[in-house]
């Protein structure tokens, strides 16, 4: 790994990290807040006859304090503010440099392409590993000041942003295998989105239509669910299956990146 | 192979750059540049040699084979057959090994936009992991004064981002300078400057391998060139040698009446109009001077050879089939 490379990388990234990571800690706090605000008005409204599905939001519930940690990190506006980095910057990290022809000049340095991968992929891992770190101290910082921190084990904390690393890190490896495989940024962000969405989209859908629940084991968001790791039930098949889809575009990036032709940009 | 003008005293005698039979094709990979169908067939068995302390032409038109060549050689390609080593290194097994030693301009090059010129070139020399110790001297000699370093990139005009490119591939003294068309975005008087100092560095016993179709450059500056056609080698030699072979084009003026020529020694294709006559003129100058002296002769133009018209003849019936290399 080139230190330079990882530096400049977070030197680059820098502004966005302090802006993400600020909305990151703002939403994290605003989740425990809004399930102890609304927490009676939902039950009344279940028991009223609303169909309770519709209150939960993928493997979150907010009928729990865990449950409404698990939907803050897979809201949309989780989803988002972690896949900036995970998605965004990973996508654009190689094929970015390559569209605008600054990967010729980088790579005339005493650089193999492998350590140049292995660089960028440390740098986004420590900006989406900031990012998660933010939004669950949010939540944590909130989850005290409301005075409900009994009702979850907060030691498990940590544990949550190893899981969720292993899920951010799976899509930003995927992100960057596509970012080295491609010449154009676009064509690599659209993959990294529409494997994003597509995971997502099995995720969510068995929240709304209960009889297609079973399309959620296929999607890499039902293997990190917060609420149960702080009530103290992770799996470790879970940590087992996100592990390996960290290993699997990673290996393609490191076969596929050091054999490809770097044609003159067009 | 010819041997060099200038060799460095003591440095070695190995060429920097040796080319065995080096083919690239491109299609059927993941990623195919270019558009259309089949195979495009961008080097077709380029065997070259470089030697140290010289500053090597390699000359073709867009499209010829060129930056397929050099890119090759820097192990952003892959060749389809043949090899090729670098300062005595494997393009492929020492790529990082070599690099470490040389320096390269690409074509059209473009650098971090956000970076102020001076951040752009300590970072490439921290990843260099060399002292920049030529930069001082290459900033002042292309006036690239603090007060344009501390400036963004972005702000920068097309021939500034050509001086930056200069001064990041020769910032660290490097052995060997690979330059992928160096002039082009440079104003004349820069042309110049940039000139002075590569033949600095050949004097310095560096080897200078760059690229260009701009004619007089490659014949002001460089001791031998390759012509390269649809990527095919066409010739090889000491640009000297390509010109004396060349006709050269003369042209006198009289005083009362034309002289018949038709005798002097090296001249041929005569052509009389009034009061002057124009012929060419193969072979040593001095006889056909001596020829010709005469009270009469009022005005006598010799025209240099020029690399264009080699390069011209090279390019003669050039087919569609050309279009393949890149």
């Amino acid at each position: 790994m080139s230190l330079r490379i990882l530096r400049q990388t977070l030197y680059w990234q820098r502004t966005r990290m302090l802006v993400v990571g600020l909305v990151a800690l703002g939403w994290g706090a605003l989740v425990p807040t809004f399930y102890t605000t609304f927490q009676d008005l939902f039950a009344g409204l279940v028991e009223g006859g609303f169909p309770e599905n519709l209150l939960n939001f993928g493997s979150g519930s907010l009928f729990t304090l865990g449950g409404a940690m698990t939907i803050g990190v897979q809201h949309p506006i989780g989803i988002g503010l972690l896949a900036v980095f995970a998605v965004g910057a990973a996508a654009g990290a190689v094929a970015g440099e390559r569209e605008a022809g600054t990967l010729e000049v980088l790579l005339a340095r005493p650089l193999s392409r492998r350590r140049l991968y292995v660089s960028v992929g440390v740098a986004i891992l420590v900006a989406t590993g900031v990012t998660l770190a933010l939004l669950l101290a949010g939540q944590v910082l909130s989850i005290n000041l409301l005075g409900v921190a009994d009702e979850i084990d907060q030691w498990q904390v940590p544990m949550v942003w190893v899981n969720g690393m292993l899920l951010w890190g799976a899509f930003a490896a995927f992100s960057l295998a596509a970012s080295v495989s491609f010449d154009r940024r676009g064509p690599a962000i659209g993959l990294s989105l529409a494997y994003l969405g597509v995971n997502y989209f099995f995720e969510i859908l068995g929240t709304f239509l209960p009889d297609l629940a079973w399309t959620q084991e296929y999607s890499l968001f039902h293997h990190w669910n917060p609420g149960e790791i702080v009530t103290g039930k992770l799996d470790p098949f879970d940590l087992a299956l996100l592990g390996l889809a960290i290993v699997l575009p990673v290996l393609w990036a490191l076969i596929v990146f050091p054999r490809r032709d770097l044609a003159a940009p067009g | 192979m010819v041997a060099v003008d200038t060799p460095h005293p003591g440095a070695s005698t190995e060429p920097v750059i040796r080319t065995d039979r080096l083919t690239k094709h491109y299609g059927g990979g993941l990623h195919r540049p270019g558009h259309g169908t089949g195979t495009i067939r961008a080097l077709n068995a380029v065997s070259l040699e470089v030697e140290p302390g010289e500053i090597f032409g390699f000359l073709g038109p867009n499209g010829a084979g060129k930056t397929t060549m050099i890119r090759t050689l820097l192990g952003y390609l892959h060749a389809t057959s043949g090899s090729a080593t670098v300062l005595g290194l494997d393009v492929v097994n020492d790529s990082v090994a070599l690099r470490r030693r040389i320096g390269y301009l690409p074509g059209g090059i473009a650098t971090y936009g956000s970076l102020t010129g001076s951040a752009s070139l300590d970072y490439y020399a921290d990843l260099q992991q060399r002292e920049p110790v030529r930069r001082a001297e290459l900033a002042e000699r292309l006036q690239m004064p603090d007060s344009d370093l501390r400036r963004k990139v972005r702000d920068y005009s097309r021939g500034m981002r050509q001086k930056l490119g200069v001064i990041q591939a020769l910032q660290h003294d490097p052995e060997l300078a690979i330059l992928d068309e160096p002039t082009e975005g440079l104003d004349p008087l820069m042309q110049l400057a940039f000139y002075e100092i590569l033949e600095d560095l050949r004097d310095a016993g560096r080897t200078i391998f760059m690229s260009s179709h701009y004619l007089h450059e490659v014949e002001r500056i460089c001791n031998r060139v390759a012509i390269i056609r649809a990527g095919h080698l066409m010739a090889l030699q000491h640009v000297d040698e390509l010109l004396a072979r060349r006709k050269r084009r003369v042209t006198l003026r009289w005083r009362g009446g034309t002289p018949d020529l038709s005798g002097v020694p090296g001249i041929a294709d005569v052509i009389v109009l009034r009061d002057r006559t124009t012929a060419t003129l193969s072979g040593d100058v001095a006889p056909f001077v001596r020829a010709v002296a005469s009270p009469s002769l009022v005005d006598l133009l010799i025209e240099p050879a020029r690399l264009e018209e080699v390069f011209y003849e090279f390019y003669a019936g050039e087919d569609a089939a050309d279009g393949d290399a890149r």
